[in-house]
């Protein structure tokens, strides 16, 4: 479902390191809506840019210049704290080297952002053991990391962006460590989220995963180069895949 | 319908066409849903000619096609021992694609960057398909192994669409 | 040969690589080894002083006095008078009239035990002059420890009783203990000058009648020398408890007659130095214990760089021995280079506490540096460095060589029971928990440190408050102040090392926490939290710490609780240098972009 306004925007969104003759812009004048419950995809070659974008979205760094808004809320402008405020209520960061907690079990990993977020140990304990068994972990709750596979961890790392039920789940080369069966569960569990309405925006160069957005954005020296809906409409049915006729 | 792939399924036992309909289907899960069973019959006569097939028994021309039980014949079996073994991988198709881009743009019909473009999202809506029902598909399945390797390979060609799109890009930048 | 040398290169290769680390480590090791050379020098200052210090003065075997009856008056000098020519007795001088006089120099008051001489020398006891001259009409000299503590030159000014007088040289004795422990064999003090702790000067034996002024008593000294001078306590004990026939107008059953031998003041001067020297020895070993402590967290931080190092030299073909050599090298180097560092600053510190033998000759330069002085520390450095070593040194030598080039840094600790615990806390002490726990080791180590560190100022406060009202001496404040200067800056040392170490380490966990929605106040205030909990555990054990280091030190005697004032003032000021120290860290751990570190640590 789509309502009017977007989740998330940006206009003429900058980000630049260095200075003068060392000057790289990483993010050079983006304008951007997020409607919410779509699926979007950021595609482009390394040093294209698409990482930074994710992290300015989700406030893990500030832009050098533009606007940026989350939920009719400029985080441009936000001071340090009212943007860890964001981190935990509004966005669920998934990272490509999933950045658990070693020395926490999996439900721990999941309660941690809640605990920081204010919510009763009991509480949390309750909603982590939930989001285990949505994720299809339920059995290895008191794991450690090192007890997981690749594709497990990050499944524990995604239900721990969904803890605080944020407005959105920014995926930050999801499957990039991840072999192909690990990335058909990943898959799945974000087919699963956007069925249920979750706005997700996923940064990749792996196209597998792009097709499965929504929308495709391809992006490349900081800027975007196009844009293609990936809904509605597809040509010649599944069996046009093989060339088993004639 | 690759004459070797149907000798193949006989190898098994001697069957009838619904039963090597049947077997296809399996293994092709709903990629098989196009599957023309009229393609398959065809395939068998042509198999028959070739002496790669027999009939078994004697009801041949009244019995209905599906009815009618194929075997090997032990030139088939030989076939079909030779096909195994042999490791030619399907060509792609990647010469005419590259030609076409060539042509484009030496006779200034089209934008090569467009064909490009236009292609790249075709590929993507055939991967998201494919991603799709890769997901639906039981874990290890036939047809999930199937649709990862028509899913690799779609990406592959991607990225070939990607080399393709930025060296062209730099070849109208530098002009 | 060619494998020494390469020892020697690839030793000092790493040293030059890392030079901050192998600072820290020098400093740790030289604190201790500095302390260590001023205890042991200051040891070789009391061998024999007063020996010296008896001969160069001839100074008595029996001192004689006697003191007015009811304390007050004149004493009668005639009843000295049979002593001189007792047996045994080969010479004399005096009887020397003796009074006790309010001191004052421009910025000080102390009591003074004045001693009236003539210009002429004596036979026994004629004080040997350290500066400046013997007795000139109008002048006063002063023992050596005395003008030390008071701080008087030749040629200052100051006033005894009404009178002003100029200071005309500093000399020492033998027939008085030296400065403080003036009156440990027994003073009569009456009036305002009991008050002070006196000191001896010299006038002239026409000024004494006139200081005493009718207030204070006038005692008559006498010094006399033996054929036998191991004689001289059984002479000094049988002639105490004779009363010699009075002379006129003396009352028999009131007058005062005392015999001090000289082995009695030798032992009271040596006491002067004895708690000087308790104080240093104490202080040394626990100097010793935090440079221990110290060394354990320098090189346990960096273990996991020296079992990538092991690795790649066994990689190029290198033995596990001489691997193992390779790493000892390195830090034997280190602890020679402190070995010398210590020894000098010990011998430069040396005048600093060098006063209390300024009382007895043969100190007023520095004291030489005897060989084993330098000997036995140089073994402690090097031990202390070695050990260790040994055993990081050891495992990675017996480690696989693939294993210890992959080797990634130790895993953190899980603590279960902390995790749960801190799930009820708020978000700071749940940060600084978890991390506390992360490393669990090198938590033990700053509560060991700082409960050292806290033992050793509790021990010192102690001292103090325990000595009200009879003062230690400059000397005895002046150690245990620098004992307790040196033990906050390596304590303080220690802190900032470890905090760093912890931030750096917690680079990670920190950036993801913020990441999942903690501000850097919460995160700056935890990496505090995570320096402030040992340091509270290690303040609060330094209690009993200090309570029994003291008893130890004391030797017997009833357990002397401190005041709790002061101990809380030790907590308090203990949690707020600590915070303080690892404030600065702390922040800038807590700032870093996260995107960065998160980045970082994907490589």
């Amino acid at each position: 479902m789509t309502t009017d306004s977007p989740i998330a925007r940006a206009c003429a969104l900058r980000k630049d390191y260095g200075k003068n003759e060392s000057l790289v812009r990483a993010v050079d004048g983006v304008d951007l809506d997020i409607a919410q419950g779509e699926t979007l995809a950021v595609m482009g070659p390394s040093g294209c840019g698409k990482s930074t974008l994710l992290h300015l979205l989700g406030g893990l760094d500030r832009p050098s210049g533009g606007e940026l808004w989350l939920h009719g809320k400029r985080i441009d402008l936000m001071s340090e704290r009212a943007l860890a405020q964001v981190r935990h209520r509004d966005v669920g960061f998934v990272f490509q080297a999933f950045h658990l907690m070693d020395e926490l079990t999996a439900r721990e990993n999941l309660e941690l952002p809640m605990l920081l977020a204010g919510r009763s140990p009991r509480a949390a304990r309750r909603r982590a053991a939930d989001l285990l068994e949505q994720v299809g972990l339920a059995d290895r709750s008191a794991h450690l990391p090192s007890a997981l596979s690749g594709g497990q961890r990050q499944r524990v790392a995604v239900a721990r962006a969904l803890a605080n039920e944020p407005l959105l789940i920014l995926a930050d080369e999801p499957t990039g460590n991840l072999d192909s069966a690990a990335t058909l569960e990943i898959l799945r569990l974000f087919k699963r989220l956007h069925a249920a309405g979750q706005t997700l925006v996923i940064v990749t160069h792996d196209e597998r995963i792009a097709a499965t957005a929504d929308r495709l954005i391809s992006m490349r020296d900081g800027v975007f180069v196009d844009e293609t809906r990936l809904t509605g409409g597809t040509g010649g049915g599944l069996s046009a895949l093989i060339g088993l006729e004639g | 319908m690759q004459q070797e792939v149907v000798l193949a399924m006989l190898a098994k036992e001697p069957s009838q066409g619904y039963q090597l309909r049947a077997r296809l289907d399996q293994a092709l899960g709903p990629l098989g849903e196009g599957l023309n069973a009229g393609h398959l019959y065809v395939t068998l006569g042509r198999l028959e000619k070739a002496g790669l097939v027999a009939l078994e028994g004697a009801e041949v021309s009244s019995a209905r096609s599906e009815r009618k039980v194929y075997q090997l014949t032990p030139a088939g079996a030989e076939r079909v021992a030779e096909w195994l073994s042999e490791v030619s991988w399907p060509k792609p198709d990647l010469a005419e694609f590259h030609l076409k881009l060539i042509a484009a743009a030496q006779a200034g019909l089209a934008d090569p960057i467009g064909i490009v473009n236009a292609q790249r999202r075709e590929l993507l809506r055939r991967l998201r398909e494919a991603q799709q029902a890769a997901v639906d598909e039981p874990d290890r399945s036939d047809a999930a192994l199937l649709l990862e390797g028509i899913a690799l390979r779609l990406q592959a060609d991607l990225r070939w669409l990607e080399a393709c799109e930025q060296t062209w890009t730099e070849r109208r930048r530098t002009r | 040969m060619g494998k020494l040398l390469l020892v020697y290169r690839l030793a000092v290769k790493d040293v030059r690589h890392r030079p901050a680390q192998a600072l820290l480590l020098l400093l740790a090791i030289a604190a201790g080894a500095a302390t260590l050379t001023l205890g042991l020098a200051l040891g070789g200052t009391t061998n024999n002083p007063y020996a010296r210090t008896k001969a160069a003065t001839s100074g008595p075997d029996v001192v004689a006095d006697v003191a007015p009856s009811g304390f007050s008056g004149t004493a009668n000098a005639s009843e000295l008078a049979p002593l001189e020519h007792t047996s045994g007795v080969v010479a004399h001088s005096g009887p020397f009239p003796v009074t006790w006089a309010l001191l004052r120099t421009g910025h000080a008051t102390a009591g003074a035990e004045v001693e009236g001489r003539s210009a002429a020398p004596s036979p026994v006891d004629q004080p040997t002059m350290l500066r400046g001259s013997w007795l000139r009409p109008g002048g006063v000299v002063v023992e050596a420890g005395f003008a030390d503590a008071l701080g008087l030159r030749v040629g200052d000014r100051l006033t005894l009783g009404a009178r002003s007088f100029r200071v005309d040289g500093i000399a020492v004795t033998a027939a008085f203990p030296s400065y403080t422990q003036l009156c440990s064999l027994g003073c009569t003090l009456v009036g305002a000058v009991g008050n002070y702790d006196p000191g001896l000067v010299w006038v002239s034996q026409a000024d004494v009648a006139p200081l005493a002024g009718g207030s204070e008593p006038v005692e008559y000294f006498l010094n006399l020398k033996l054929a036998d001078p191991g004689a001289a306590a059984g002479f000094a004990a049988r002639y105490s408890a004779h009363a010699f026939p009075a002379g006129p107008g003396a009352n028999p059953s009131l007058s005062g007659l005392s015999l001090t031998a000289w082995q009695d003041i030798r032992a009271s001067d040596a006491k002067a130095l004895a708690n000087v020297r308790l104080v240093l020895l104490t202080g040394s070993w626990l100097l010793a214990l935090l440079a221990l402590a110290s060394v354990a967290v320098l090189v346990g931080g960096r273990m996991a760089e020296q079992t990538r190092r092991v690795g790649l030299l066994k990689a190029v073909g290198g033995t596990p021995r001489l691997v193992a050599v390779v790493l000892l090298a390195e830090n034997a180097l280190v602890g020679l280079c402190a070995a010398a560092v210590g020894l000098l600053a010990g011998w430069l510190a040396g005048p600093l506490i060098n006063g209390a033998g300024a009382g007895l000759l043969g100190a007023p330069s520095i004291p030489p540096l005897t060989g084993s002085t330098v000997g036995i520390v140089i073994a402690l450095a090097l031990a202390v460095a070695i050990v260790a070593t040994f055993v990081p040194a050891i495992r990675a030598a017996g480690q696989s060589t693939v294993a210890a080039l992959e080797d990634a840094a130790r895993p953190p600790g899980r603590r279960a029971w902390a995790i749960r615990l801190s799930a009820h806390l708020p978000a700071t002490l749940l940060v600084g928990v978890r991390l506390a726990v992360r490393r669990p080791r090198r938590l033990v180590l700053s509560v060991f440190s700082v409960a050292v560190t806290a033992s050793g100022l509790v021990a010192v406060l102690i001292l103090h408050t325990s000595s009200a009202g009879w003062s230690l001496g400059p000397r005895v404040t002046e150690a245990t102040t620098i004992v307790s200067v040196m033990l906050v800056v390596l304590a303080a040392v220690n802190a900032v090392f470890i905090a760093w170490t912890t931030v750096i380490e917690a680079r990670h966990p920190a950036a993801l926490t913020r990441a999942l929605g903690a501000t850097p106040k919460q995160i700056t205030a935890g990496l505090s939290v995570t320096q402030l909990l040992p340091a509270l555990i290690g303040a609060l054990l330094g209690i009993p710490g200090g309570i029994g280091i003291y008893d130890a030190a004391k030797n017997g005697g009833a357990t002397t609780i401190p005041s709790v004032i002061g101990l809380v003032l030790i907590v308090a000021v203990t949690l707020l240098v600590i915070a303080v120290l690892t404030a600065i860290p702390a922040r800038i751990g807590a700032r870093r972009p996260v995107a960065e570190v998160l980045q970082a640590e994907t490589a």
